[in-house]
This record gives C-alpha cells, structure tokens and sequence, in this order.
C-alpha cells in the first residue's frame, strides 16, 4: 500500500512537473495564438494578457481565402514527401551497409560525411543555383527535392547506423537461414525494429523540409509553387509589410498539420524489439 | 563470397554518396574555384582566375575580433550542447515513466516550438518575449513589481537570451531522439537490476546511459555542428539591420558575415568561407572524439 | 506505420482537391503567371512584361493596373511579382535570361550595384528618355549613375512628422530644442508613454539630423563621412532624443504610436494603413518645418521608387517602350496619389486637384525641399552597417561619439576596399 501510495505522488508530482513544462514551452506560442484572433488594430498588445482582444476569425478567413494557402500547403505535403522518400531510398541501404559489414574505406567514409556536413550550407546558395540551372531544375520542386534530400542524407545515414548498430546481428541471422534476400530482410527485419529512429528521422527530414524557406523562395519563382514556410516568408518576412494578426494566423495554420502528425506517429515509435519482436 | 562482398557495401552506398556529390560536394568545390577569381561586383560575370591573393586577403580577418568571436561560440557550443543533453535526457525519462497517461500529449506539447520555422520563432521572441516594452518577460516583471529589463542591450544577458531561444527551438529534437534511443533498452536488463536491489538513479546511470550512448551520440554530434554554425538566432535578434539592440556578441558566422560578406566580393568572401571550413574541420576532430564507436 | 502513410497520403488528395478551387482566387499581384515566355515581340502577339518588386502589393497592384489598361490595345500585359530581398535575388538571376523578369521596380539606392554588376540597361536603350521631361528632377537625377539614365522614377518618399491629434498638446513645435522640451516633459519611460518616437539607430530614420546638420554619410566619391565633424555632431544630437525614444525597433515604435501610447512618431508613408486600422486620428507635419540649432530645418532622405529593365530583357524591346512610357505617364502618379498616397514624380500628375489636396502628397513635397535623395552608388551599399553600428554604440552603449565615428569609418573603409 506506502509502495503504491508513494507511486501515486510520484505520478502525480512527475504529471505537475510537465503541466508547468508544457506552459512554459507554449508561452511563445500562446501569444501569438491570441494575436492571431484579434482584431487588425491592436496587433501587439501592451497587456500581459493571452486573450485576444475584439476577438475575431477574420485573419484566418484571410489567409484560407486571399491567399493560395491550400496551394503551398499541398506543395510542402509534395515537397516533404518527395524528400523523405528519396533520403530514405538513399540513406537506408548506406546506413545498413556502414553498420553491418567493415569495408575498406567505411570509416574514411563516415568521418568525411561528418566534415563535409560541418560547411555552413548558406554559403552553397550560389553554387546549388549554378546546379539547379545546370540540369534546368529552377523553379521545379524536384530540384528543390534533391537539394533537401542531399542536405538531410548525411544525417539520416549518421543517426539510423546509430540504431541500426544496436541490433543484434543474430535476428538477421536467422532469417537468412531461412533464405531471405538482403532487401527483404532489411524491409522485413531491419526497418520494423528500428522504427523509432526511422520515424526520428523521417520526422527530423519532414520538419527541416515544412521550416524550410531560404532555398523555397530562392529556388522556386512561381508563387503557385512555393512551399507554406516560403509563402509565409515571402508575405510577412518584411517589418513594413508585416500584418501581425494575419502572420500569427498564417503561422498557426502551417505548424498544424505537423503537429497532429507528431501526434498520430508517436503510437508507432516504439521499437518492433521492445515490442516483442524478438522474444516472440 | 569474399570477393563479391567487397564491392557489395560500396554499392549500397552509392545513391547517397551520389546525392551528396552534387548537393555538398559539389557547392564546397566551386566555393573554392570562386575563391580562386576576382569574382565581385564588379566582374559579376566576367571574372578571372587571379590565384591564391584573395587568401592572402582573408588571413587578415581572422583577427583579434575572430578569435574573440571563436572562442564565444565555444562556450555557446558547450554550454548549448551539455545543457540541451542534460535537459533532454531527463525529459525523455520522465516522458517514458511506467503509468505516465497523458505522455503523448505532453510530448505533442513539447514537440510544438519544432513545427514552428525558425524565422517565426526568431521573431516571436524578439518582439513577443524580450521586447521591451510589451514582451510578455517584462510585462511578468512589471505585474511582480520590478523594472524593465532590455534583454538584448548587453553582451552577457543577450547571449543568455539567445541561449534560450536556442534551447526552445533545439530541446524537441533532443528529446525526441532520447525517447527514440530509449525505446531500444531491453527492459529484462533493469528486471534483474531491480531484483539486483539497484535503485532508479543507479540503473539509469549503469543501464540506460551507457545502452543509449551510442544510439543518440550521431545526433549529439550532428546537433554540436548546428550549434556551432548558428547565425540566425545571434543576427536576427541583436544585429538586424536598423535595429541593432546594443549587444556585440559575435560566433564566427556572424563575425565573418559581417566583415567579409557585406561587401558582395565573392572571391574574397569564398576564400572566408573556405579558411572557415578549415577552422571548423579543426573544431570537428576535437568533436570526433566523442565518436569512438569501434 | 501504414496507417500514417495513409493518413499523409489522404491529406494530400483532399488538398490537391480544394487546392483546385483556391486557385481560382484572387491571388495578390496581377494576372496567374502561367502564360509561357514570350520572346517575339511582334504586335500581333500578346506579351507579358514580368517586374520583380519588394514593396507593397496595392501599389504595385495600382500601378500594374493604370499601365494594362493603357496598353490593353497592344496585348501587352505587365505582371508584377513580390520577391523577398529583391536586390539578392537579382544577384542570382539578373544574367539568367531564361527566369530573370524583365524589369525590376525598387528605391532608387540599390542601383549603382546593378550598374556595376553590368544587368540593368540605360533607359534610352529603349526609349526616349524624353518621357521624363516633366518629372521632378530630384527624382530623375536619382535615377541617374554616371550621367546615365537606368531608373524610371515613379513615386517617392520621404520621412515625415506623424502626431497623434487627440495626445498631442498644442502645436508642432518649430525647433528640434522646442520638440526636446516637449519630449523631455511628456515621456514617462517607466509607464510606457512616449512623446515622439523614431528608430534611433537605424541610419534612414536619423539621416534627418545627420543631413540637417551637414553631415553625410558617404560622398559622390565613395568616401564615407562619418568622421565629419558635423556627421559626428549629429550623432551626439540624436543621442538625447533616442534616450526617450524607448529601444528604436521598428515594432515597437510603431505599436506603441498605434497604441496611443505615443503621442508622435517620425516615419513615412508605409505607416499610414496601420495608423488608420488603429483608428487614431492622426496629423502630419514636415521635418523641413522643425529647424536644427544650427537654423536649417530636418533633412532626410528621401527614397525614390522606380522601375529598371534588366539587360536579358532588351529582346522584348517595343514592349518595354510602351511599358515605359505608361508608366511615365502622369495617370500612373495620379491614381497612385488618390488610391496609395504616393507623391509622384511626373510633376504633370500635381495638375490633378484630388493629388494637392491630399496631406501626406501635399507634406512630402514640401519636405523634398529639403531631402537628400539616398546616395545611389555601389558602396552604399556597405555603409548601412557600419553608420547603424556607430549609432548603437553612441546611443545604448554610451561610447564616445568620436571614437564610434573612428571605428566606424575604418569598418565602412575596410568594407568598400573590400568590395574591389
């Protein structure tokens, strides 16, 4: 029973412990949350207040309607997808390989990753401009997908060998005893217990491509074509041009869909191993 | 066998090391040929290769100022990294206690300064946060009774302020690759811990960091890189243009950025970028220490 | 794990979906961009004219429309499209000829990068520059490097003095000693409550005391000024009114003027459409009316909006003609005047009764008295940081002005000698 009490408490201090987190984590987000539903006159208001004042939904009736907001919300769903479909493709056999076989040059191999991911990327704007034009990719969201997956890869790689290390080499073993290929056990086999750092990953991609907005209004010219994070950065990036009640609105909106995919996936983040893969 | 396993690793590799070539490689190639010309304002498109005399000129801005800035974004990056690791790691745990019901919310929750892009974040704290006249910190102190507080004005609250900043946007992705790396920790090995008589901080200390280490230091480095390379945070807060807030806090970028890339001379600002590269290579090999996985 | 794929997959039809019908919008700046390149430029054939611009969506918008109408007959159509940090972008594609646009419309600063950087082409490559006849010649040397013609003046701007009618008590006072006074009585930091406020450390909202005063920031022969010994004594001037002036940013000057907890604030036009979402009921007055110690009156810069043709264009040349000629035309700076409250540079467009009777076009051009157009040469380019640098320090940091002045000189010196 003092076990159970003691848990109890414990529980319940923990659960305060994250009510107060939480809150202290969305203040930011709250405030603007309320901006978001006020009225176009008081944009910042001078009260330490977190209801919105002359309370309203016009500002997000605007972005739905005035702007091609639905628009740049398919194209990141396109552009993200597009992404994590093709580092995935391109990360998972390299990360399998760098974990599972030493291989001449396999170390050289990783290490160089890691310094060659460590050049400030701003800095390539010019060059992956010279890239895109090359291969006549301007303004298409295919070479905006490569220059995602190609900055996203070495990470991708890093942090799923990472997991793919932990992985008892005997459940591979196994199956090919039964005679699976490599490609279906590292579909079979591999990626259902490493899902937690696959779904991290693909989160990780997801975020960086949803965020993404130097390269989206660089690289792509069509309005029509921008990505939300883009849109968003090409209305209100600007001090002089900015509407605060409909930037916070339109900021709300594209954070969203994210946000309930967060929710959705984290059902599936626990690892087929911990699961029961094995000792079943 | 043996002979057709040597080429087999190297041909799963190929897709990625193929994406890498033209998105990384390739930029840091040509920002080293540019370094090479005369390539500016000037000769926008008719530049010409006038050798090493660019690098000549760049040795002299890594200066007094550059080393001050290099070693701020030391201690940025150590503090950032070892707090981040810190926080993280006990979130996480306390996220993955037995009986904890409402944990995806509570991470949905946390998750959320994630989903926000970065420039909106940026701007949400400097005018939202820190402002001084109607951010919600100061509004705070004025309802407890004391006075305004500028937290941008100096060097040593604004890089607190940037810190924070920093943590708010990095902390999500921190914790959720520690939750990910804990869901691997085989749970038989805390039973016998338990029936050992080890209590909760000795079995996290002597099971699940060392189970955890090698899953979450790929991230750990990863994120020590991004740490180290932030602009964004320090020049959007203290040093937008018209509004600078009084504190002279430079990291390296943001040092480089404004004594060499101010000018549009792209030669000289690539043969910057390229010594930069060098310093960070550097920076990298004391990182990669913490990477013996072997 | 299928689930979430199903689920990412399904959003993706419905927005493919409804993406259909938000496209049929109204989507900000003029016609849907989608009719392919036209590289003829036979009558017979419709042609479209792409201008990238930074600035305001309604007045590009009226622009675009004053222009299509007049050239409707020619089947020309002129299509304005907003890129965020437009002169970066035109570093990227302004010798692409297959995506640049074929004009861009910006402030009349950013042009002698373009010169130099060889991708605008002189006006009277393509026209007579005799369209600009009647345009004020303020305007029209601004647009001017070298002797030669690039930029096609259309409106311009300057800062003004903006009160609050119902905060401020009495008049407008007629020296900068009278407004410190004023000031001094009328800011209680600690409540918030402000007399006039101004971004104090931002070069464009001070070169009023730093022009005023004789000072300069840079001269016609790229030699910074801001060791002058009048550039200096502008800075230290400045320096007591920032101190009341809470921290200078942008977003806070302007919320705490729309939040009548600013009786004033010097800004300029662009401010108008907030000011009058806020419902303050608001006067305008000129710098050039309140007079420094020195005895001349406030002298800022005054900012010149304009449109350049990009040299990749020059095969789409009669179209650009007629474009160029439109947009001279005095009817562009009328309806800009009565739509946007522009002041416009054709002089031809003040015959208009509804433009002289408009206050913030009737203040503007007072000021242009006294305004000094931005410099337009390559090197300005470099010296926004180093002037805003030197004004922090003086003003949040409490440095010496003249040592500021010294460090700054040498960072806009080391700059432009970057530059080469």
């Amino acid at each position: 029973m003092t076990r159970k009490g003691k848990n109890t408490a414990r529980l319940a201090l923990l659960n305060m412990a994250f009510v107060l987190l939480c809150l202290v984590t969305l203040v930011p987000v709250l405030y603007a949350l309320s901006i978001s539903f006020s009225g176009q006159g008081a944009a910042l208001s001078g009260d330490l207040s977190f209801l919105p004042h002359d309370p309203t939904l016009e500002n997000y009736r605007s972005i739905l309607c005035e702007k091609p907001f639905l628009l740049w919300l398919k194209n990141s769903l396109l552009l993200s997808a597009g992404t994590i479909a093709l580092s995935m493709l391109c990360a998972v056999p390299a990360a399998y390989a760098a974990s599972r076989w030493r291989f001449a040059g396999r170390r050289g191999m990783l290490r160089a990753l890691l310094i060659l991911n460590a050049f400030p990327q701003v800095l390539s704007m010019f060059a992956l401009f010279r890239v895109l034009r090359l291969t006549n990719t301007l303004n298409t969201h295919s070479g905006l997908v490569i220059i995602y997956a190609g900055s996203m890869c070495v990470f991708a790689i890093w942090n799923m060998k990472g997991y793919f290390d932990t992985i008892p080499r005997e459940i591979e073993e196994a199956s090919r005893i039964d005679g699976a290929s490599d490609l279906q056990m590292i579909v079979r086999i591999v990626l259902p217990l490493a899902r937690p750092a696959i779904i991290v990953t693909c989160v990780m991609v997801l975020i960086t491509v949803w965020n993404e907005y130097l390269f989206a209004t660089t690289f792509l010219l069509d309005s029509q074509s921008y990505s939300l994070a883009g849109g968003l950065y090409q209305l209100q990036s600007n001090d002089y041009s900015r509407n605060w009640p409909v930037f916070t609105a339109a900021s709300m909106l594209a954070s969203l869909p994210l946000l309930l995919i967060f929710f959705k996936i984290q059902k599936y983040m626990v690892s087929g191993l911990t699961a029961g893969g094995v000792k079943e | 066998m043996r002979q057709k396993s040597r080429w087999k690793p190297w041909s799963y590799c190929v897709p990625a090391l193929l994406l890498i070539l033209v998105v990384i490689v390739f930029p840091i190639a040509y920002t080293g040929y540019i370094s090479l010309t005369n390539m500016n304002l000037y000769h926008w498109t008719d530049y010409g290769f006038i050798g090493l005399s660019n690098y000549a000129r760049a040795l002299f801005k890594f200066d007094s100022g550059f080393l001050a800035a290099l070693a701020t974004t030391l201690v940025w990056t150590v503090l950032n990294m070892a707090i981040q690791i810190g926080l993280g790691f006990f979130i996480a745990l306390g996220l993955n206690a037995p009986g904890l019901r409402l944990k995806r919310v509570y991470k949905t929750l946390l998750m959320v300064p994630w989903a926000v892009p970065a420039y909106i974040s940026i701007l949400l704290w400097r005018v939202g946060m820190f402002n001084t006249e109607f951010g919600i910190l100061n509004k705070f102190l004025a309802m407890l009774g004391f006075d305004k507080v500028d937290f941008l004005a100096s060097n040593g609250i604004a890089f607190l302020s940037c810190m924070a900043l920093n943590l708010w946007m990095a902390l999500p992705f921190m914790i959720s690759t520690i939750d990910g790396a804990l869901q691997s920790v085989d749970g038989s090995l805390y039973e016998s811990a338990t029936l050992d008589g080890a209590g909760f901080w000795v079995r996290t200390w002597s099971i699940t960091v060392p189970a955890i280490r090698p899953i979450i230091a790929p991230a750990a480095v990863m994120t020590t890189f991004i740490t180290f390379k932030q602009f964004d945070i320090i020049y959007l807060l203290t040093q937008q243009r018209g509004y600078m807030t009084g504190a002279t806090l430079n990291t390296v970028i943001t040092y480089a950025h404004q004594n060499a890339f101010a000018s549009n001379n792209y030669g000289l600002s690539s043969a910057v970028s390229m010594l930069l590269f060098v310093v960070i290579i550097l920076f990298s090999i004391l990182t990669n220490r913490s990477l013996r996985e072997d | 794990m299928k689930k979430v794929t199903a689920l990412l997959l399904a959003m993706l039809l419905c927005f493919t979906a409804l993406a259909g019908c938000s496209q049929s919008e109204p989507q900000g700046s003029g016609a849907p961009p989608s009719n392919p390149p036209q590289n003829s430029s036979s009558p017979s054939e419709p042609v479209t004219i792409t201008v990238w611009h930074d600035g305001d969506e309604g007045i590009m918008q009226t622009i675009a429309g004053q222009i299509n109408a007049q050239l409707a007959d020619d089947q020309i159509t002129v299509v304005f499209e907003k890129k965020t940090d437009m002169p970066n972008q035109l570093k990227l594609y302004g010798s692409d000829a297959s995506n640049a646009p074929d004009m861009y419309f910006y402030a009349h600063d950013v042009l002698g990068s373009f010169v130099a950087m060889d991708i605008v082409a002189p006006l009277s490559d393509v026209v007579d520059t005799s369209i600009l006849a009647n345009h004020l010649p303020m305007t029209v040397e601004a647009g001017q490097i070298g002797g030669t013609q690039y930029l096609l003046p259309v409106y311009f701007e300057t800062l003004v003095f903006l009160y609050n009618k119902t905060l401020w008590e009495g008049d407008i006072p007629g020296t900068t000693e009278e407004l410190y006074d004023y000031m001094v009585a009328h800011t209680d930091t600690a409540a918030g409550t402000y007399a006039v406020v101004n971004q104090h450390t931002n070069a464009y909202n001070v070169s009023p005391f730093i022009n005023g005063f004789g000072g300069y920031i840079i001269d016609e022969n790229a030699k910074p000024g801001l060791t002058d010994s009048r550039t200096i004594e502008a800075a230290t001037y400045n320096q007591k009114f920032g101190a009341l002036q809470a921290d200078g940013d942008y977003n806070t000057v302007t919320t705490l003027f729309n939040e009548g907890k600013a009786a004033a604030i010097i800004g300029g036009p662009w401010l108008v459409s907030g000011i009058e979402a806020a419902g303050i009921d608001y006067g305008i007055a000129s710098l050039s009316d309140i007079k420094l110690p020195n005895g001349s009156g406030l002298a800022p810069f005054s900012g010149i909006q304009g449109a350049g043709v990009l040299k990749v264009a020059l095969a789409k040349k009669d179209a650009l003609a007629k474009v160029l000629t439109a947009m001279a035309s005095p009817e562009v700076g009328v309806d800009l005047a009565n739509k946007s409250g522009c002041a416009p540079a054709n002089n031809k467009s003040y015959d208009d009764p509804q433009v002289t009777a408009n206050e913030m076009i009737a203040v503007i051009q007072k000021t242009a008295s006294t305004a000094q157009p931005m410099p337009n040469i390559p090197e300005m380019g470099v010296m926004w940081g180093p002037v805003e640098t030197m004004l922090t320090a003086i003003n949040k940091n409490g440095a010496d002005p003249a040592q500021a002045a010294a460090d700054a000189q040498a960072a806009a010196e080391q700059a432009i000698a970057d530059m080469q």
